[in-house]
């Protein structure tokens, strides 16, 4: 499962070739993948230190002179804590900016809850003009941050160390599209980012006893594809989301949304609804979370047994 | 003293019923004094980048920044006399996206000074020559961003970037900082003392600042409310509107001025 940092660092050194209002201003993390950048345009690289709230005020200032910056650093940390930075100094003033962070929702799982971030997504998605991209894949990554990053919105991309490891055909990915992954009639798995991977071990495994599930992935958040739920849902009824974010205000409350006026809507969230205590594998917080394969079946099952 | 922008202030708050009139008063003669003889008026009225460039951080100090702008045309009298209004661009708290003359909406203390480092350090990767001025309390001077930014800018050698501190002594009945002149020092700044309400001052300081390289500070001596001895000091009057009665003393002390 490669980690989306190495297609971030070679995305950003392809555009800083050819587009000279790109700077990467970075607190103080992937250095080393972003050498070459550092290399290669020293006067648009800086790694501002260990400061974020202050990071944010740089890059909107920098913005607003027609520079197009890409702040980096630790999803809490960059979203999180300097939120009231976010939302005053790029969204009140509509200014445009790239926020890219690492760490997506437990990531560190070893780490503990200081470096998770659930609330995120859910923050950014409030500024009007903002946009939201969870890939779960290198190739999603560089899709849709190429096609987005001069939009002169507010673009974030929660990176994952964990890629899903699923093919998705680079014609499919596109901005504000949701990607049909498996055709079925009884069941709709719904999900984003890395958490693709158990969804569709799930949907093999409640296919082998009989079950036919569909699975709709949606890399991005904002705007986001409430067409593709509809269709969906019209045929299945029923709907699992899978999500590695606050079960407060996700994708689950997005696919409700969609979902109005449809009748007869069997559902369950699978999110996080707390902190996610202790250390441990990727897997192991993931299931702590109940965002394992195995829970995503389970619920399934029991889903379907409505 | 500037008694015609004072006037304006109070005018405009009066009619709204709200804004900080002893906070304008404080900062009115360093805005005028920039506007007058160090900015680059003429630059601010083309759409280009290449201008100068100021940022009032304590943005419930606007009444002074509006009243600035209108005398040198960047507003209309009409505009003025909206304030606080339903329909006016100007309120208690400058919006950058409605008055085109404003570099930043502030209000949240702590935002203005990291925007006018990014400012001064775009204007260096662009290769532009032009100066950033920007404009903070010695009360705001207690949020951890003032000195975040403060370490980027000399960190990244600044000498296009060049803080004001209104320093009437706000944080002295808030949670007083010694030493603050130190504190900047410490940060790697330039640090200079003025009279904030002195043009001649303003003035020598200037001068000596463009000496130096690296970031300034000018620590410049104001009084909260400067203008009127009614209104002078910390306390009440900080966020409170004059009555009729009250209005008519401090246009008095205002004219006698």
């Amino acid at each position: 499962m490669p980690s989306l940092r190495p297609i971030f660092a070679k995305t950003l050194f392809n555009l800083g070739a050819v587009d000279e209002n790109l700077v990467v201003i970075v607190g103080d993390i992937s250095h080393g993948l972003l050498g070459d950048f550092r290399n290669s345009f020293p006067s648009r690289y800086f790694n501002i230190g260990i400061c974020e709230p202050a990071m944010v005020g740089v890059a909107a200032g920098m913005s607003k002179i027609g520079l197009n910056p890409v702040i980096h650093t630790i999803a809490p940390f960059l979203i999180e804590r300097a939120y009231e930075q976010i939302k005053l100094d790029f969204g009140y003033q509509k200014i445009s900016g790239n926020f890219v962070s690492v760490g997506s929702a437990f990531d560190y799982s070893k780490l503990g809850c200081s470096h998770h971030s659930y609330a995120d997504v859910s923050l950014i998605s409030h500024l009007p003009e903002s946009q939201v991209f969870l890939p779960g894949s290198p190739l999603e990554f560089e899709i849709l941050f190429q096609s987005a990053y001069k939009q002169n919105k507010v673009n974030y991309f929660r990176l994952t160390e964990n890629s899903h490891d699923v093919e998705i055909e680079s014609k499919s990915i596109k901005i504000g599209k949701g990607i049909k992954l498996r055709e079925g009639s009884t069941l709709t798995l719904i999900t984003t980012g890395a958490a693709l991977r158990n969804c569709m071990l799930a949907a093999s495994e409640l296919e082998d006893i009989g079950h036919s599930v569909e699975v709709l992935y949606l890399p991005t958040l904002k705007p986001f594809d409430s067409g593709i739920i509809r269709e969906s849902l019209r045929k299945t009824r029923r709907f699992i989301s899978v999500e590695e974010l606050s079960s407060h205000d996700g994708l689950y409350n997005l696919i409700l949304k969609a979902s109005a006026g449809l009748d007869g809507i069997k559902s369950q969230q699978l999110a996080i609804s707390e902190f996610i205590r202790g250390y441990g594998s990727y897997a192991e917080i993931q299931a702590r979370a109940g965002l394992a394969q195995h829970q995503v079946s389970r619920a399934g099952i029991d889903l379907v047994g409505k | 003293m500037n008694s015609d922008l004072r006037l304006r202030i109070l005018n405009m708050i009066c009619a709204s019923g709200e804004g900080h009139v002893p906070s304008s008063f404080s900062i009115v003669d360093i805005i005028n004094y920039l506007y007058e003889e160090i900015i680059d008026v003429k630059s601010l009225s083309n759409d280009s980048i290449d201008r100068d460039y100021f940022i009032l951080s304590k943005g419930h100090g606007a009444a002074a920044l509006y009243a600035v702008l209108e005398k040198f045309g960047f507003l209309t009298s009409s505009e003025i006399e909206s304030y606080g209004k339903g329909h006016s661009i100007l309120g208690g708290h400058p919006d950058a996206t409605r008055i085109k003359y404003v570099e930043a909406s502030t209000g949240s203390l702590g935002h203005g000074l990291p925007i006018a480092t990014g400012i001064a350090m775009g204007l260096k990767i662009k290769g532009i020559n032009r100066k950033v001025f920007c404009l903070v309390g010695d009360g705001e001077c207690q949020e951890g961003t003032v000195w975040e930014a403060a370490n980027i800018a000399s960190n990244q050698g600044l000498e296009n970037l060049i803080v004001f501190v209104d320093w009437n002594s706000s944080a002295q009945q808030l949670m007083p900082i010694e030493n603050l002149g130190e504190k900047w020092r410490a940060f790697g700044w330039k640090v200079f003392t003025c009279d904030g309400h002195s043009n001649t001052e303003l003035r020598q300081i200037l001068l000596e600042e463009s000496e130096v390289c690296g970031p300034s500070v000018i620590l410049a001596k104001t009084v909260k409310g400067k203008g009127s001895k009614l209104i002078e000091g910390h306390g009440v009057w900080h966020h409170k509107i004059p009555n009729a009665q009250e209005l008519e003393q401090i246009i008095l002390e205002l004219q006698d001025a």
